[in-house]
């Protein structure tokens, strides 16, 4: 009798097992951001209060830790110093992003196995496609902001790079051409920086290529309009895509589409109190909520899915089987079923570190104005609160002077 | 049973969480830029051979030591940035190798924005000697760098091809020519 007992009492093993995945689920449970992370958060709530400064001092010493955000905190601190206007920290920051961007196997050693079994933000972030894109296109425009075309050129060029690599091998060139087709706006720098070089036969073939694409971008890519142009304006507009997990955490969707968000308003440009023509130059290169949709490269989406498609089954079958044990004759087996189940469903967590200043498109506006100092105003008449101006800007004699403003509709996030 | 493994796994993910301390992002990567290995293959070798061309060596018994200025890399690279640095080291170690090796050989003239960012920047109240415009360098050591870049969801391959020339301006001739060629694949993994 005592023997029968006995063996009806699970073994105490599993109960240390249950015990240890409790355990175990509520340390992960206190995975919340760290101190680091933190202090990332609080750089770009200053970013998005335009206090740029106190933004790049307090992503300053993230961006020089090697560890897994070493790429996101560079592209964060990019953005804000572009927007201080301090250019040697924003190229130093994007340089720092490109070149672990355009690296492979960052991410040997214990990571690869850490992020399939553990959590996937134990990966060192490089990015979604269009954020690579966008790192590459920042860059670029630095290094034009400061006439030097052949960096330039090179930057803008491993933009579209960035998008064109992740066509699925087995796609066609049709596809491929569609993928690298949403970001004309690297081919419009592109065909500038090539007119710069003295190439006019490779510029005519970016601006072509933009043409082609979007029939509406044919006033930007006019040939004459930048080759004369004196005055560039680069203007950030709107909030670009964020990540988006599902009920249960699992699964990763970038959104709002651009339908959701309605279309994109256009800019005018005064220059000394009066409205200058831009006859269609005002119109979106780009669209990164559209660009973000086309989202097929993450292959740890797949076994993300599967780790919590799994872990539901194991948390069913241990309650079902849990509901039909009526002498609790496996309980321990169950529980621990259950326990697993929870633990594959807890490192099945979606990783949604973004690149959080990007925004939604960026205007290119190229003008052509008397040389000598101008006070000038880039606004939204569709969104009267959003304006930049610029007072006394220089336009030089030879050459162009570029100009960059980020401007954004107020967030309540933050 | 189910229970000791589970205990065994958990007691595995600290420790391999733990070897991600030192695991930085910069620790494995390799991509396919030119690094330092290349400054120092590729600056060796045009020391070599620039020593030992024919119509440099009998410039120098005609003319004596050459007077040549050194410019930076010139970038002609399909999607491959070469920030400044990189850019002057690849000429400048060259110069260095020179200046070493055969120095009655040439005379360095310093090129014209290095002696303004030096007088702006560095001797303000020093005279860094007559000015650039002042003196002119018969010779100009320049080098173009070109690549042929492909990227696809598997790997990144460029091709470089590094040229090296002494220019006479006097009589819009090249002297001495010589390149270097180099190929490097950077394959994707996993989570590339």
């Amino acid at each position: 009798m005592n023997l029968r007992n006995e063996k009806r009492v699970p073994s105490a093993l599993p109960l240390k097992g249950i015990v240890a995945i409790a355990l175990f689920l509520s340390i992960l449970q206190g995975c919340g951001p760290n101190a680091t992370e933190m202090a990332a958060q609080h750089a770009v709530v200053a970013y998005f209060a335009g206090d740029f400064p106190q933004a790049v001092d307090r992503l300053r010493p993230l961006a020089a830790a090697t560890d897994e955000n070493f790429v996101l905190n560079n592209c964060r601190l990019g953005s804000s110093a572009l927007a201080e206007n301090d250019l040697d920290t924003a190229e130093g920051a994007f340089l720092n992003a490109y070149e672990v961007m355009n690296s492979v196997g960052v991410n040997e050693g214990g990571r690869l196995v850490g992020t399939v079994l553990v959590d996937e933000k134990i990966k060192i972030w490089k990015g979604e496609p269009y954020e690579r894109a966008m790192a590459n296109f920042y860059l670029g425009l630095i290094y034009y902001m400061r006439h030097d075309y052949n960096n330039a050129r090179a930057a803008f060029e491993n933009a579209l790079f960035k998008l064109q690599d992740y066509s699925d091998a087995n796609d066609k060139q049709e596809d491929n051409r569609r993928v690298e087709s949403n970001f004309a706006l690297a081919s419009v720098m592109l065909g500038r920086c090539w007119q710069r070089l003295g190439r006019d036969e490779l510029a005519r073939a970016q601006f072509a290529r933009a043409i082609e694409l979007h029939g509406w971008l044919a006033p930007l890519v006019d040939e004459r309009l930048n080759r004369e142009s004196n005055v560039l304006l680069v203007v950030d507009f709107g909030r670009g895509p964020r990540k988006l997990k599902n009920f249960d955490g699992a699964i990763v969707g970038l959104g709002p589409t651009p339908e959701q968000e309605g279309p994109l308003p256009e800019p005018d440009v005064r220059v000394d109190g009066k409205l200058f023509p831009l006859d269609g130059v005002n119109r979106p290169p780009v669209d990164l909520l559209a660009l973000a949709q086309d989202r097929r490269w993450q292959s740890i989406d797949t076994i993300r899915t599967v780790k919590s498609a799994l872990g539901t089954g194991l948390i069913a079958a241990g309650a079902i089987d849990s509901a039909t044990d009526d002498r609790n004759r496996r309980a321990g087996t169950d529980l621990a079923l259950i326990g697993a189940g929870l633990l594959l469903k807890a490192t099945s967590q979606a990783d949604i570190r973004q690149w959080e200043m990007l925004p939604r498109t960026v205007f290119v506006l190229p003008l052509k104005l008397p040389p000598g100092k101008h006070d000038i105003t880039a606004r939204f008449p569709a969104m009267p609160e959003l304006s930049q101006s610029w007072r006394d800007l220089v336009v030089p004699e030879e050459g162009e002077a570029t100009y960059y403003a980020h401007l954004q509709p107020y967030d309540r996030r933050y | 049973m189910i229970g000791a493994r589970l205990c065994g796994l958990f007691l595995s993910i600290p420790l391999l969480l733990a070897g991600c301390a030192n695991d930085t992002a910069v620790a494995h990567g390799r991509n396919t830029a030119l690094d330092g290995d290349n400054l120092v293959e590729i600056t060796d070798d045009m020391s070599m051979k620039i020593m030992a061309s024919p119509p440099v060596q009998r410039a120098i018994a005609r003319e004596g030591k050459l007077k040549v200025v050194v410019e930076p890399v010139e970038n002609d690279m399909t999607a491959e940035i070469l920030p400044s640095g990189p850019a002057h080291a690849f000429t400048g170690r060259l110069r260095t190798l020179l200046s070493r090796r055969a120095r009655d050989q040439f005379t360095w003239i310093m090129n014209r924005d290095a002696w303004r960012y030096l007088r702006e920047n560095e001797l303000e109240h020093i005279d860094p000697g007559p000015s650039p415009d002042a003196i002119q360098p018969r010779y100009a050591l320049t080098a173009k760098f070109s690549t042929l870049t492909s990227e696809d969801s598997r790997r990144r391959s460029t091709y470089y091809l590094c040229v090296y020339e002494l220019t006479d301006f006097a009589h819009r001739e090249i002297l001495w020519s010589d390149r270097y060629e180099i190929r490097k694949n950077a394959v994707k993994g996993f989570l590339d």
